[in-house]
């Protein structure tokens, strides 16, 4: 069965739940998805991509070269942020005081044809990286699974893909140039000035605005990921010849169903062609089943349990092969909340078996589906992988319903195996908490942290309570 | 081929040759300043020229017609909002009214009417 069949699959199912008078409860608890409401003529406001996050700064600038960002950096007023195009859902740029946006600050800078480092600006997006990179011979070893994010915003958060063998994107950046509160320049890298390198490779934007980036990438090369329906159970078990099987392996776990969907990615063959079509508005599909089936009283989850297995009982199977960033990245369309914590690696199977029996258990009306990555170990000191091969496990809401009932009930799960929050995402932890998960360097960091910004002036009050300043 | 070359072709030839070759755009328009055009290929286009997001296309005037029937400060409105797929302000932060009103303006093919003197913002 191919994904275009499945979806209308589910949407019958919808519309017979409906016709059933079981018609969902979608409108019950929703919340705007922006807060902010904007007038022209008015200040314009900065608002995240979730719309969870905003603020409007007195001073705003936006610098296309270095010069231009020591600039504003050097005559900036009140609490300084920087932002590229604010895909995190933490509120690590809000400020009402000066915002640095890094739009213009993009493009190649030079590179190395024979160690395959390139040298970009801080504010390109990752979606024009592939392209730049592709033209003189390089690509990102791995990419995270949507391109929307700067190069600046990914690697200050230690975003990343999937894949055993390969870090977060932190990992690959050989040299970096760091704009400082004062307006210095310093330029870093494992041998010059390496432990504010080590710092700053990952460094949720406390250290000041980083204007370029040299990363260590590898020869263009083409990928083809194969994504089925599987039951959950048989995948998990099978979790580490899966790793071992496939360059990359995720996978996706549907709350109240048996089944999820495996996303295979490998090196492309010749044969290799695009199966079926990608549809960006599936879990909203989702969603409108689930809505409609669970209201049927008592038996609801069951029933939507055993209507998904019916529809997805075959296999789905959908296939697109490409050049590499052109496979990884998949469009985001459908406005969401996101929690991830990262948990060692050996722990990811139990851990992802206690969030969805718990869901279960307590019936949360909860449909979106929670994505679970591998990513290897690193040694960047505020990295989620940093010293251990790491699962990363992502908890998302709808955009339209207050995401923190949710979040509340999966997140002390996470602490009990020593989960690490990605900074781009949300959490409740403080610097307290966090500095137990970070045993080894999380006192490095602070020391360089008040060397290079003794007065706090990047430190926003997402900053303050996350790095105890 | 050189850096500046390539920095050329990727962030502006691509979006001003699809403005150029799809034409009604920028013949109603005031022209671009390269700032914005900057703005639209990082941010723009990367959903209004990829057919496989569902957004209205550059160059398709059937995708904005009843889009552009709601106006300019509707439109300007939502994206600041962020409506349907688009987020907030269309992911670009440095962007201010008057690039907005511009960059719509490219999109939707809706003529400049109104002289807005917000000015360019750095």
């Amino acid at each position: 069965m191919k994904r275009r069949n499945f979806l209308q699959g589910s949407l019958a199912l919808g519309a017979s739940a409906s016709v059933m008078g079981v018609s969902g409860c979608v409108n019950k608890g929703l919340s705007p998805q922006t807060p902010v409401t904007f007038k022209p003529g008015e200040p314009m406001p900065w608002i995240n991509w979730a719309g969870n996050e905003s603020c409007t700064p007195k001073w705003r600038h936006n610098p296309s070269t270095e010069d231009e960002l020591v600039a504003a950096l050097k005559t900036a007023s009140g609490k300084v942020r920087a932002v590229g195009s604010g895909h995190s859902f933490s509120a690590v740029v809000p400020t009402d005081d000066t915002l640095i946006s890094t739009d213009l600050l993009s493009g190649l800078v030079n590179h190395n044809p024979d160690t395959l480092e390139a040298t970009l600006l801080s504010g390109t997006r990752l979606h024009q990286c592939g392209p730049i990179l592709d033209s003189i011979g390089q690509a990102m070893p791995n990419i995270p699974d949507m391109d929307y994010p700067s190069l600046g915003g990914a690697l200050a958060t230690s975003v990343h893909g999937t894949g055993n063998e390969f870090p977060s994107m932190s990992a690959y950046i050989t040299g970096l140039k760091l704009a400082t509160v004062t307006g210095d320049i310093i330029e870093c890298s494992a041998q010059k000035n390496p432990d504010i390198f080590k710092a700053a490779q990952a460094h949720v934007g406390s250290l000041g605005v980083v204007s370029e980036f040299t990363l260590q990438n590898q020869a263009p090369f083409q990928l083809t990921e194969v994504n089925k329906v599987e039951p959950l159970e048989d995948m998990l078990d099978d979790i580490e010849n899966r790793c071992k099987q496939h360059r990359h392996f995720e996978l996706y776990a549907i709350p109240h169903f048996d089944m999820g969907f495996s996303v295979a990615t490998d090196i492309a063959k010749p044969e290799d062609k695009n199966v079926g079509e990608e549809d960006p508005q599936a879990v909203n599909t989702l969603r409108t089943v689930f809505d409609s089936l669970t209201m049927v009283p008592f038996i609801g989850t069951d029933l939507y349990n055993k209507a998904l297995q019916t529809v997805l009982g075959g296999q789905v199977e959908q296939v697109r092969t490409g050049r590499s960033y052109q496979v990884l990245p998949h469009v985001r369309i459908v406005r969401f909340r996101e929690m991830e914590y990262t948990v060692p690696a050996e722990m990811g199977p139990t851990c992802l078996r206690e969030i969805m029996q718990h869901i279960k258990d307590k019936k949360l009306p909860y449909s979106f589906p929670l994505e679970y990555r591998y990513v290897k170990g690193d040694d960047v000191w505020l990295s989620m992988f940093e010293g251990q091969d790491g699962c990363s496990i992502s908890v998302h809401q709808y955009g339209d319903i207050d995401y923190r009932p949710i979040f509340s009930e999966i997140e002390p799960i996470f602490w009990k195996y020593q989960g690490r929050p990605h900074w781009g995402k949300i959490h409740t932890l403080d610097a307290k908490r966090l500095a137990q998960v970070y045993p080894r360097h999380w006192q490095d960091f602070q020391e360089v942290r008040k060397s290079l910004d003794p007065n706090g002036k990047f430190m926003n009050a997402h900053l303050k309570t996350i790095f105890g300043a | 081929m050189t850096i500046r070359t390539i920095n050329f072709f990727v962030g502006l030839l691509v979006p001003f040759f699809l403005i150029v070759l799809l034409g009604y755009a920028s013949a109603l328009s005031a022209a671009p300043t390269q700032r914005q055009l900057t703005l639209l290929a990082n941010n723009c286009l990367q959903c209004h020229a990829n057919h496989e997001t569902g957004a209205p296309q550059l160059g398709n005037p059937d995708d904005w017609r009843k889009i552009k029937a709601q106006g300019e400060e509707v439109i300007l409105t939502n994206i600041v909002h962020g409506i349907g797929g688009m987020p907030p302000l269309g992911y670009c932060s440095a962007c201010t009214e008057e690039d907005f009103r511009q960059l719509l303006r490219m999109m939707t093919g809706l003529p400049d009417t109104d002289n807005h003197e917000a000015g360019e913002q750095k």
